[in-house]
């Protein structure tokens, strides 16, 4: 083990995005804390989101010095920090902007919309997503099991006080403390896997582990066992995966509703690249006699990730509730996202990272889109029941033609991305022979028709109590818009963007951390 | 060479595209600011045509094609792009106009209507589709536009949806032609399957059969070209997939000029003429073609005699002239077919526009109700009477010209042809000319208060009866420029004086008969009532094709439904309700499982774990 490095000045260069985001959480805290009263805290929604992209310029400036295609001298594949418990790389990147860009558009889509009623302290609301971000950024961009632990709990505390915001609201104090149990247990289950693992290896650099992980093997296999299992189990219910998703309805139901689109988004996609930073290093390798662990260990993600197909999809056809449908759903997406780490990388299925980054991508605008138009219309109909929706084309045709198009999205009609999404992830499944996750995939895509038609039929063939305008702040219709034609580009012009993933990313330095 | 124009042509449909999205958006409040909005987008868009045409004819400019990969799935990749040859130039260039002079007239026809701005919106929507039709350079994006096309007629058929027939008409169009759209799509595939490299656009298309021949077998490309054939006969209205075109005509009358006579019926000739090499690879489909077409020619033209609705004999003379357009298509002659499709759209909208002017007046479509129109509407009866002479095909209107370029056509190949040709052409004469006479001349009727309609509805007829009269000129007997330039060979261009003096002598003695039956009365009207009142009403009831289909398919099918309802009932609903009842019964599972109580979400993740574990790794161990 080559001895801790400390951190140089030329290594606060690789951590800018980092760094800008610590030293505006802490800036806007104060500036929360000293600022009137009177004084709207949107200023604070504004200050977020500069903080935000000035992040995302960083992370993008770095994408472009790491260069495309295979590491030269020059532009090296990926730089590793502090001993390489922090790396910077294009996986740790692309994830990054992703969740910077996700969270950018749902501050942006809250302002002017959230209402200091329901949140009295939006300042908080605002600048604590900065935190949470950086979470979800550490846990994208980690070596070691102890920072990428830390980043997860980063992020998830965050939430946890996130959630509370609503602090008149008794739901949202409830759907908080559960938050807190659960998300309790699941770091405890996380925390207890690597715990064996770093027993039985003795080490917790990720590459370090590897090395160590095959004589491990021989002598402890039950143990290695039991840590997969149990790390696979808290990161399930971090993920929201069946039979482990129970507190994700109650959760985003008692979340303002700009939380609960960046639970769904961000915090979900920061638990899938820490899943693939610790799985793809350590149980990848885990060949053992006939490499029947590692088979045992996909496998056991590819039948959460078809429970969580079913059971998200026929849970929300029963919802009347629309933040609890979306949670549901939240569970079936989660499991699609799951699939291609799932299937594991093989010869036959390369492309598993391509595959999970399009469709996030696409679910991230499908459901900040949906979100947002669900975020107008409760706030208009005073509930966050689906006859909220009734009449909507009426009254707001072109909200109602958006949010058609975001549903079609999530249900995987073409051409919209969610259907390239699906459609890439169903490759997959076929390329390895897995066609009995295909056959659930196909399935449950179809039952999940009746669920978003239902919002379709509330809007077009039901006449809604109200047959006045529908009021909107710009932010969110700019931010409803934007989502749509993402969607709808996803969908016609899906080769650019899968080309552009496949350009930017490599196997060795980045998923496997090699070089 | 420029192309300048050519390179941006893809803007040509995106003009009424946005207009149906504008109009969509916000047309409730709209009404006539939303007419104008459809108007001005064609406008725009027909401009836009017009520079591309001069660009090809002032130049021999190169065909301009762009794709971009809209897929690529392992090796298979999927384009979408736009090509303009001379012969989409010509295309652009009427579906354009016409689709420009029909929304300007429809301002007037249309205007106390509640759903304007949805009809104005509907037909920029199809004007769009028409175009990107027009512009695809592959066969897939020309489907796609086929059938969005197919869509919007289905849409405006049934505009007046209050009206039960015109709901039946609606159905009736789309059903009929969706079996020939079926055929399209086992021919796509087909050609998907078979030609090299899964190309399926046109320049690959015309590369294989053209130049490679024994690519593909002749077996496969005869049924590949039968079939593509069999979209066209639904889409164009050929024998036996006719019944829906003169149905069709209880949209509005608009409707019926633009989709119905000058473009979207032509787009079944457009697409043999697109496809025209796979044809040319196969004489057994020339000989269909030709022989499908000229049938249709004579038996539409047939029928038309015996009709009484106004637009329903146009509507079977739109069937008729389709049906010489086939006619020409098979037999080798593409540049007649395109150059009767040119004027034919023109005269044709002409004559509907007219007939839609004289309905809008005296509020019936009935001609024996009708009479002496003529002196209160002048402009309509001059131009309808323009137009009936280009139909009928007297010199020098424009259907004179195109009319004897398929007639010279088909006397070359195959003689028999040129006879129903001709004798067709007789009929036409002889319905045009009972048509303009009981309509227009005569005794004025008893409590009919006809006046001539406003300007925005007689401004289109007086341009569209100019180019009637004028656009045959392009390509006659003594100058082959359209074919040539179409085409870009010499040849195919005899002059046959025998064809035109037949021609004119046949469309004048049709009229002339028509005249002394209407006008004169000295051939009594009822002459061939009395004689032969069996063969008068097999015209009548149209050779009783629409009972035949009804006992031949329509019965059938629905006894076949009615016993699938049976089967639906019992036990495709057996299976849905046990679905629905098992699947609710996971929900109420689920539900249970979410009782609110955290200490139970915890357990139930204890639980889930604990399974996973000992049903995945455990059995290791055992």
């Amino acid at each position: 083990m080559p001895a801790l490095q400390t951190l140089t000045w030329s290594d606060t260069w690789y951590l800018a995005p980092e760094i800008v985001l610590s030293i505006a959480a802490i800036l806007l805290a104060v500036v929360d804390l000293f600022l009137p009263k009177r004084i709207n805290r949107d200023v604070i929604g504004w200050l977020t989101l500069v903080g935000l992209i000035a992040a995302a310029v960083f992370v993008v400036l770095q994408l472009l010095s790491l260069g495309s295609g295979a590491p030269t001298d020059s532009s090296p594949g990926a730089y590793n920090l502090l001993a390489g418990s922090y790396r910077i790389d294009d996986f740790g990147n692309l994830l990054k902007l992703v969740f910077l860009g996700a969270s950018a558009f749902i501050v942006f889509s809250s302002l002017g919309t959230v209402r200091d009623e329901d949140v009295p302290i939006k300042g908080e609301l605002y600048y604590l997503i900065l935190p949470a971000v950086l979470g979800a950024m550490v846990m994208s961009s980690s070596g070691d099991l102890i920072t990428l632990f830390i980043g997860l709990e980063l992020l998830s505390i965050t939430s946890y006080v996130l959630v509370a915001t609503r602090k008149r609201s008794r739901i949202s104090s409830e759907a908080a403390f559960k938050y807190v149990v659960t998300g309790g247990v699941a770091s405890a289950f996380i925390l207890y896997g690597m715990s064996f693992l770093y027993g039985v290896t003795g080490g917790t650099n990720l590459l370090a582990l590897l090395k160590e992980i095959t004589p491990a093997l021989e002598n402890y296999e039950a143990l290695l066992y039991i840590s997969f299992f149990l790390m696979i189990a808290g990161f399930a219910v971090k993920l929201a995966l069946a039979p482990f998703h129970a507190w994700a309805a109650d959760v985003y139901q008692g979340a303002p509703t700009p939380v609960t689109a960046f639970l769904a988004v961000v915090a979900k996609g920061a638990a899938f690249a820490m899943l693939y930073r610790i799985f793809m290093n350590t149980a990848f390798f885990t060949m053992g006699t006939e490499g029947t662990m590692k088979k045992d260990i996909f496998l056991g993600l590819t039948v959460l990730a078809a429970a969580a197909m079913i059971v998200g999809t026929v849970g929300a056809l029963r919802q009347r509730n629309v933040k609890r449908l979306l949670a549901l759903s939240g569970v079936a997406n989660a499991g699609i996202l799951l699939t291609p780490l799932a299937l594991s990388l093989t010869e036959f299925h390369a492309s598993l990272f391509s595959e999970f980054l399009y469709f996030l991508i696409a679910y991230a605008f499908m459901n900040i889109g949906a979100f947002s138009v669900l975020t107008i219309v409760s706030r208009d109909s005073g509930n966050e029941s689906l006859t909220g929706f009734a009449g909507l084309y009426h009254r707001a045709p072109w909200t109602a033609a958006a949010m058609t198009i975001l549903l079609c999205s999530l249900a995987g009609l073409p051409v919209t991305g969610g259907f390239f999404g699906k459609l890439f992830i169903l490759f997959g499944t076929v390329q390895t022979h897995t066609y009995w996750l295909s056959a659930i995939l196909l399935v449950t895509t179809v039952v999940s028709y009746a669920v978003y038609f239902a919002f379709i039929r509330q809007m077009y063939m039901r006449s809604g109590a109200l047959d006045s305008g529908l009021r909107m702040s710009a932010p969110a219709a700019i931010t409803i818009w934007i989502c749509t034609l993402a969607t709808l580009a996803l969908g016609f012009l899906p080769m650019p963007i899968l080309d552009w993933i496949d350009q930017i990313f490599s196997i060795p330095t980045d998923l496997l951390l090699r070089g | 060479m420029s192309t300048f124009f050519a390179e941006h042509a893809w803007l040509v449909p995106v003009f009424p595209l946005a207009a149906f999205a504008i109009l969509t958006a916000m047309g409730r409040g709209l009404k006539k600011t939303g007419a104008w909005i459809g108007t001005i987008a064609t406008f725009v868009s027909f401009v836009m045509s017009l520079c591309i045409a001069i660009e090809r004819v002032s130049g021999s400019a190169p065909d301009y094609s762009r794709q971009i990969d809209w897929l690529q799935i392992g090796n298979l990749r999927l384009g979408a792009g736009f090509e303009v040859t001379n012969l989409t130039a010509l295309m652009l260039v009427i579906v354009t106009l016409v689709g420009f002079l029909v929304n300007l007239y429809s301002q007037g026809y249309m205007k106390d209507d509640e759903r304007i701005s949805t009809f104005f919106a509907y037909v920029a929507l199809f004007t769009s589709s028409m175009l990107g039709l027009v512009l695809s350079d592959n066969l897939l994006t020309f489907y796609i536009f086929w059938e969005l096309v197919g869509v919007c007629s289905f849409l405006l058929v049934g505009f007046w949806f209050q009206k039960p027939e015109a709901k039946a008409a609606a159905k009736k169009a789309f059903i009929v032609t969706r079996i020939g759209d079926l055929g399209l799509l086992i021919a796509l595939l087909l050609l998907f399957w078979y030609m090299p490299g899964h190309a399926l656009d046109f320049t690959t298309i015309h590369n294989v059969f053209d130049t490679q021949g024994g690519a593909i077998s002749t077996g496969i490309t005869t049924l590949i070209a039968l079939l593509i054939f069999l979209g066209a006969v639904g889409k164009s209205g050929q024998f036996p997939l006719h019944v829906w075109l003169p149905d069709a005509m209880e949209g509005p009358t608009p409707i019926s000029a633009l989709i119905h006579a000058a473009t979207m019926v032509a787009a079944g000739v457009f697409l043999v003429a697109r496809t025209f090499d796979i044809f040319e690879a196969s004489q057994a489909a020339m000989n269909t073609v030709a022989i499908i077409g000229a049938f249709t020619a004579i038996f539409a033209a047939s029928i038309g005699l015996a009709q009484n609705d106004i637009k329903r004999i146009l509507a079977y003379s739109t069937v008729s002239q389709l049906g010489y357009m086939m006619l020409a298509l098979g037999v080798d002659n593409m540049p007649a077919a395109m150059f009767h499709l040119f004027t034919h759209a023109f005269f044709k909208a002409l004559l509907f526009l007219g007939a839609g002017s004289v309905i809008h007046s005296v509020h019936t479509q009935d001609i024996r109700e009708m009479g002496g129109l003529g002196r209160k509407m002048k402009i309509t009866a001059w131009t309808f009477g323009i137009g009936a002479l280009a139909l009928s095909g007297i010199p020098p209107f424009s259907g004179f010209w195109s009319k004897d370029a398929i007639l010279t056509a088909a006397l070359d190949k195959q003689p028999i042809l040129f006879v129903v040709g001709v004798v067709a052409a007789f009929f036409t004469a002889l319905y045009m000319a009972r048509l303009f006479f009981l309509v227009f001349v005569g005794k004025p009727r008893e409590g009919q208060h006809a006046k001539e309609s406003s300007s925005v509805m007689t401004i289109p007829l007086i341009v569209l009866a100019v180019l009637a009269t004028v656009a045959g000129f392009v390509e006659t007997p003594f100058n082959g420029w359209f074919g040539q330039w179409l085409t870009g060979d010499e040849g195919q261009h005899h002059v046959s004086g025998l064809v035109m003096v037949v021609s004119a002598a046949v469309g004048l003695l049709g009229l002339y008969i028509g005249w002394l039956m209407y006008v004169k009365g000295t051939i009594r009207r009822d002459v061939v009532t009395s004689r032969m009142p069996g063969l008068v009403h097999l015209l009548e009831r149209k050779y009783y094709i629409d009972e035949l289909y009804g006992i031949l398919f329509v019965k059938p099918l629905q006894g076949i439904g009615k016993a699938l309802e049976v089967f639906d009932d019992y036990v495709v609903d057996g299976i849905v309700r046990l679905t629905g009842y098992s699947v609710s019964a996971l929900g109420r599972l689920n539900s249970r499982l979410q009782s609110g109580q955290v200490q139970a979400y915890a357990l139930t993740a204890l639980i889930g774990i604990v399974i996973l574990l000992l049903a995945i790794a455990g059995r290791r161990f055992w």
